[in-house]
């Protein structure tokens, strides 16, 4: 894609009217897509300081388009970076409700994993994938900015294969979350 | 005033209160022989200058419970080699030994004297009550809920005594040592 938007100019001056361009749909919505992931911003435990770490000047996330937002409405990813008690595992299910689709999920280090440290823990949800569909896990605790970094790599390669035709959701979407309800 | 010309105050209010076997750091540790004596001698100290309820909690005293709760081995070392001796277990401090009670612990500040007294009255671990604080200091107030959830230590007198930390789906007070968890609808 970095290739075709630098030759696009070139391109685009042969072309009758000069400003158009044919492409597919799906091509041009996951670029949108995969180049403007936006996570909600809101740590649970130790990983949140890495998360931090990864949005301040030296990892400096925004430069991959990944500015933190500040409500779920506007989110499309949500990084659950530390443990998940759960007593916090209802509100976080409302915040991936209140996302509007398609919606990611990261879950990020041991604990959201898998309950980690706490594995046999009385109050810790052992891994967040229980009560929703995760994207992408990374292994850690905490696990490196980087680390983080290259799970947003690899969201971008699982958005950019993302296609109208099939469906906005990924298969773990159609999954869906949990109904605590039931 | 120094430690000693404050328990000898204090004894003479309280003959029956004892300075404890071991001590709470350097601080003085003053033991009660009945829970009925709690609330007379914290007003004292309120009044003594003691007028600031640092924190309080609770001890469970119960030794190394059977496999069902969460102490598996009394003396685990995941570092230990197969088939290797685990180490001696240290000698029992006196004061500290395993017995069925809960120990409720008040720390007391007197910000003028720059001092500290802990004051410790134990409660059989079945029937653990003790009188609520919360009317002398306000910062007893959601302390005393946590060890009630916790520690199911029940305050008489307290104005709200409800779960302040565990969700509400969660059974029996997970610091007891024979605290044995009910599954729930988060483990399946
Ligand atoms: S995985 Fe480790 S660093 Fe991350 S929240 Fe759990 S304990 Fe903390």
């Amino acid at each position: 894609m970095g290739m075709i938007l630098e030759k696009l100019p070139g391109i685009t001056k042969g072309m009758p009217g000069g400003d158009l361009i044919l492409t597919t749909a799906d091509a041009l919505i996951d670029l949108g897509r995969k180049q403007s992931l936006w996570p909600m911003t809101f740590g649970l435990a130790c990983c949140a300081i890495e998360m931090m770490g990864s949005y301040a000047a030296r990892f400096d996330f925004d430069r991959m388009g990944v500015i933190p937002r500040a409500s779920p409405r506007q989110a499309d990813v949500m990084i659950v970076a530390g443990t998940v008690c759960k007593k916090m595992a209802e509100p976080i299910l409302e915040i991936y409700h209140q996302m509007p689709e398609p919606r990611f999920v990261i879950s990020m280090g041991s604990c959201a994993n898998c309950g980690g440290p706490y594995y046999d823990s009385y109050s810790v949800l052992k891994g967040v994938d229980r009560i929703i569909p995760v994207d992408v896990y990374i292994a850690g605790c905490p696990p490196r900015p980087e680390a983080l970094q290259y799970a947003f790599v690899k969201l971008q390669e699982k958005v950019a294969k993302m296609s109208l035709k099939r469906g906005l959701a990924t298969p773990q979407q159609e999954k869906g979350s949990r109904d605590l309800t039931a | 005033m120094t430690q000693d010309e404050l328990l000898a105050k204090m004894q003479k209010k309280f003959p029956k209160a004892a300075k404890t076997a071991v001590q709470v750091k350097d601080y003085l540790t003053v033991s009660l022989p009945s829970k009925d004596d709690l609330i007379p001698v914290a007003a004292w100290l309120k009044k003594e200058g003691f007028d600031y309820l640092d924190m309080l909690t609770a001890v469970d005293y119960l030794g190394p419970v059977d496999m069902k709760g969460y102490i598996r081995q009394a003396n685990f070392n995941v570092f230990l080699p197969e088939g290797a001796a685990p180490q001696a277990e240290s000698a029992a401090v006196a004061g500290y030994a395993y017995r069925p009670v809960l120990e409720l612990v008040w720390a007391f500040v007197s910000m003028k004297d720059k001092a500290r007294i802990f004051v410790k009255l134990e409660v059989p671990r079945d029937a653990a009550r003790a009188p609520s604080l919360s009317g002398l200091f306000k910062s007893a107030d959601w302390q005393e809920r946590e060890v009630f959830d916790l520690f199911g230590v029940v305050y008489d007198g307290h104005p709200n005594l409800t779960k302040i930390l565990t969700p509400d789906f969660l059974q029996g007070h997970p610091l007891r040592k024979d605290y044995v968890h009910i599954k729930d609808r988060y483990d399946e």
